[in-house]
């Protein structure tokens, strides 16, 4: 059946068939989905679905409740494009999943872990001054609450995954870990939780990055892991997360593959989120220890999406909290550089799972660029870009040097250094704030600590 | 005997006060006030000794501590007369604040919402087994996380409470000096929250080996002023800097030395690291812990965590200082080890100092250890036998540094991996279970690079 574009061509209306997934692919080549469809190309289901870019549409209750279905589908995003190989190892890590929510013991030992080493839970802090700062003239604004994930163990969010998914491990008898990093925080978490539980730990990291990232290399060799050089492609994140996958695939009865972010194949974007979903549980009860009710807009940056899925989690249900996410638009949307996966992307199928994602008419990725390392993917969350469509969240995006002022800003008025990931959701509140009512209550999760960006915030700002 | 302004405005010890070791009681105190009439008084050359065996405590005299600023002989407020007025003001403001319920509730929330307290207790599993002995006996470590507050040490309990009090008193300027620059980074980030102007002065020579966190500070709206030397010679410029601006500025101290008050007051708002692990350890296995083991760069971390317990007889107090290139290297910051009692930057403490009373330079490869002085109260509790006080060389620190990051996941600041690397000596001293808590002061990403320059073969 012909398909009708809906939008010029230029934009990312494409037509997908309700088939049953296709033929088992690579997992390291993303499925091609050709640009233009041409009026030759013979559809054997008689259901085609359009998807655009702006769903004005949205899905009822039912739908949007399954999140995810049995599939590990979010509408049409997410499932699990993998090798035959692969597919056990899912099946038992999803069953293990499963059982360890009910596992009481289980659930008393991480919560212990998470309080004792990871320092949780982690204060929602008012930003006295940053609220002042965004008073309009007549003395209103909103009320800017900072959710201070940067002061965990290693400094991120990134820890409260890493140290679930290894005591999942061990729970498994798998002591053997794998892992892929971009800038190296994640690999650090990694390392880090390896070192805790005495799990043997190899993390892939692309050879360019290693050198930019010397420190955090060095860091994860301290700590006791091996980091591997991938050479590949371009030597960068994507490429060494088919190296880590390619290792999985070969190892898979000793290994376990920490993800580090919603994305993947299921059930790694339920996983990732039941994981960072205490930072949403944690905000929910101080929200109402302090004000008495719930935040108004809840604001998050998004690289791959882990830290905006725990804070927003919690709140999915709760209408009338605003969820927004901010990506990194790099050098500006139209400058062909930037990680703005949502904004620019369209879907298809990268690491395992359906989502939006940066490519290129032949479908081949686009390389991402931000000046933060950890919103450098071509990809995002298969649940993210559920929400996109169903109009649940909004997704906006922040260019470099909106993000280098909001990282001033911050030291400046709170005196709390931000990653530059987190400052790209700091830099959104200039636009936001000006719209918001007096007295709004936003949280801002605060996701990261910024010193690991010293030295590219010294070469950018010269100062 | 006047005091050459033009040099350190507080006395710096020009003769030496040799401190026998049996016979505290036995030196003339100098008046505490004004100047001080020196009184040379050579003593035989033996070090005073390191492994002092624990002699009786004398309650009384640990009780009465620190009542008009002195601890025993040590302490005071050896200034010139234009600071003791305003020693005067800071210590009235500092006596109201103790006791006023709205600072007290400002200062918990700060420490609850922006520095993130109270910090945990964590038990660390790997490390004691490590520890454990053949028949799989050994103490049980905990570690106090101050690593885990904002800005990764212990430095910010005392910054945001004192820039809380700069606020009151309506000073609008704060100086303070840094060595490393942890106390500077607190200090600026403090003053940023609370909108007051920052001036933190930094010794050449370590501005020169810490560069990126002169950069922190200045991101966080601070100036930077460079005073040739090092931290002694910073210290001497910012407290003259607040001399000439005494009504609008205010001179923030980092650590339990200075003339009376800011040992005490520095003391104070650390105390609550000792509060916090008394109630931690009830609750965590109904009991205190038997031994505090922290490391001493001038004592701040230390006396943190060990004033709530050293009225509780049955808890040894353990300190490490940085023995450098080892005691007799000439090279290292083992104050209490090697040094001699005297006057220096305003207070009467155990110093490194020369035969002519020089003082002299520091060196440990943990940076904020760097201090050829160290807190009246640790001499008192010195003196006393209370606390014990030992020494770890540069190399101890850095296995110990590599030891915990392999084994905890910790990355412990090169000061804090002193008091780990003691470790080694008194585990296998102690009995099975004993309760041991080493005061983890900061972390250590801080200290990566140099870790790395050497170690430069690190393999995985």
């Amino acid at each position: 059946m012909a398909a009708s574009i809906k939008a010029p061509p230029s934009s990312s209306s494409r037509i997908f068939p309700t088939l049953p997934r296709p033929q088992p692919l690579s997992p390291f080549k993303p499925a091609r989905f050709t640009a233009s469809p041409s009026p030759t190309r013979q559809l054997r289901s008689t259901i085609s679905c359009t998807l655009v870019r702006d769903s004005a549409v949205r899905m009822d209750a039912p739908a949007q409740s399954r999140r995810p279905d049995s599939f590990g589908r979010f509408g049409s995003f997410g499932g699990k494009y993998v090798p035959e190989t692969l597919m056990h190892a899912l099946s038992q890590l999803e069953s293990a999943f499963h059982a360890l929510a009910g596992d009481d013991d289980f659930q008393k030992e991480l919560d212990g872990i998470l309080k004792d080493y990871v320092g949780r839970e982690s204060p929602l802090y008012f930003a006295e001054r940053l609220t002042e700062h965004y008073k309009r003239p007549n003395g209103e604004g909103p009320h800017i609450y900072l959710k201070r994930e940067d002061l965990n163990h290693t400094g991120a969010h990134k820890i409260n995954n890493a140290v679930a998914q290894a005591l999942l491990a061990k729970r498994l008898g798998k002591n053997r870990i794998i892992a892929e990093t971009g800038a190296g925080q994640h690999g650090v978490a990694t390392a880090t939780v390896c070192a805790r539980f005495g799990l043997q730990c190899i993390i892939y990291m692309g050879a360019q990055d290693m050198e930019r990232q010397a420190l955090n290399v060095f860091r994860m060799r301290l700590l006791g892991a091996e980091v591997r050089p991938v050479h590949s492609g371009t030597a960068t994140l994507k490429d060494a997360t088919s190296e880590a996958i390619r290792d999985w695939v070969t190892n898979v009865e000793t290994t376990h593959y920490i993800l580090g972010s919603v994305a993947g194949p299921h059930p790694y974007p339920v996983m990732v989120r039941e994981f960072h979903a205490v930072i949403g549980k944690e905000t929910r009860r101080q929200a109402f220890e302090k004000w008495g009710g719930k935040p108004e807009v809840l604001v998050a940056c998004v690289g791959g999406g882990s830290n905006a899925m725990g804070l927003f989690h919690e709140f999915v249900d709760d209408k009338e909290v605003r969820l927004i996410g901010v990506e990194a638009a790099g050098f500006g949307l139209d400058s062909g550089k930037h990680a703005a996966t949502l904004t620019k992307g369209e879907v298809g199928v990268l690491h395992g799972a359906m989502s939006y994602l940066l490519q290129d008419e032949d479908g081949q990725i686009v390389e991402p660029h931000s000046i933060s390392a950890g919103l450098d993917y071509p990809g995002v969350g298969p649940e993210h870009s559920f929400l996109k469509d169903i109009g649940r969240a909004e997704y906006y995006s922040c260019t470099d040097e909106e993000a280098m002022e909001a990282f001033k800003r911050l030291s400046r008025l709170e005196g709390i250094i931000p990653a530059l990931e987190t400052s790209h959701a700091l830099a959104f509140l200039e636009k936001l704030c000006p719209t918001l009512p007096d007295g709004a209550k936003v949280v801002l999760n605060c996701s990261g600590r910024g010193d690991k960006d010293v030295q590219t915030a010294i070469k950018y700002l010269q100062v | 005997m006047a005091s050459n302004i033009k040099s350190d405005l507080f006395l710096t010890n020009k003769t030496s006060f040799a401190c026998a070791r049996q016979s505290i009681p036995s030196v003339t105190r100098a008046a505490s006030n004004g100047f001080v009439a020196a009184r040379a008084m050579k003593s035989g050359t033996e070090a005073l000794n390191l492994e002092r065996p624990l002699r009786r405590i004398e309650f009384d005299a640990v009780t009465r501590r620190g009542s008009g600023g002195k601890f025993g002989i040590y302490g005071g407020k050896y200034v010139p007369e234009t600071l003791m007025s305003c020693l005067g003001k800071l210590e009235a403001e500092f006596n109201f604040v103790l006791h006023d319920a709205e600072f007290q509730a400002e200062l918990a929330t700060a420490l609850r919402d922006y520095v993130g307290r109270e910090t945990p207790l964590y038990f660390a599993e790997r490390l004691t087994d490590h520890y454990k002995n053949e028949n799989g006996e050994g103490p049980d470590i905990y570690l106090k996380r101050e690593d885990l507050n904002h800005c990764g040490a212990h430095k910010m309990n005392n910054a945001i409470a004192q820039a809380m009090i700069a606020r009151r008193m309506g000073r609008q300027r704060v100086v303070a000096a840094t060595g490393a620059g942890q106390h500077g980074i607190a200090t600026a980030a403090a003053c940023a929250k609370l909108s007051l102007d920052c001036t933190i002065f930094m010794g050449s020579e370590d501005m020169e080996k810490q560069a990126s966190n002169v950069f922190l500070i200045k991101l966080l709206g601070a100036q930077v002023t460079q005073v040739e030397g090092s931290f002694k010679d910073a210290s001497s410029e910012a407290i003259r800097q607040w001399v000439n601006d005494l009504e609008g500025s205010y001179y923030l101290t980092g650590t339990v030395v200075g003339p009376h008050p800011c040992p005490s007051m520095v003391r104070e708002f650390q105390s609550i690291i000792g509060r916090e692990t008394r109630r931690q350890a009830m609750e965590r296995w109904g009991g205190r812990p038997d031994v505090v083991v922290a490391c001493i760069g001038s004592g701040s971390n230390a006396l943190g965590i060990f004033h709530e317990f050293i009225g509780d007889e049955g808890v040894r107090l353990v300190g490490v200082e940085a023995a450098g290139f080892g005691l007799n290297s000439g090279r290292h910051a083992a104050t209490l080890a090697t040094g001699h009692v005297g006057v220096y930057h305003g207070a009467m403490s155990y110093l490194m100092q020369d035969q002519e009373g020089q003082v002299l330079g520091a060196h440990s490869v943990g940076v904020g250890l760097q201090y050829p002085g160290v807190g009246p109260e640790l001499s008192f509790l010195k003196d006393t036998g209370r606390a014990e006080f030992y020494t770890v060389t540069d190399k101890e620190a850095l296995n110990a540094y590599q030891l915990l990051s392999r084994l905890e996941g910790i990355i412990p600041a090169m000061e804090a991996a002193h008091a780990f690397a003691y470790l080694d000596k008194l585990c296998p001293t102690l009995p099975d279970s004993t309760k041991v808590v080493v005061n983890c002061s900061g972390r250590g990403d801080k200290d990566a690079p140099m870790f790395f320059q050497h170690q430069p073969t690190l393999n995985a």
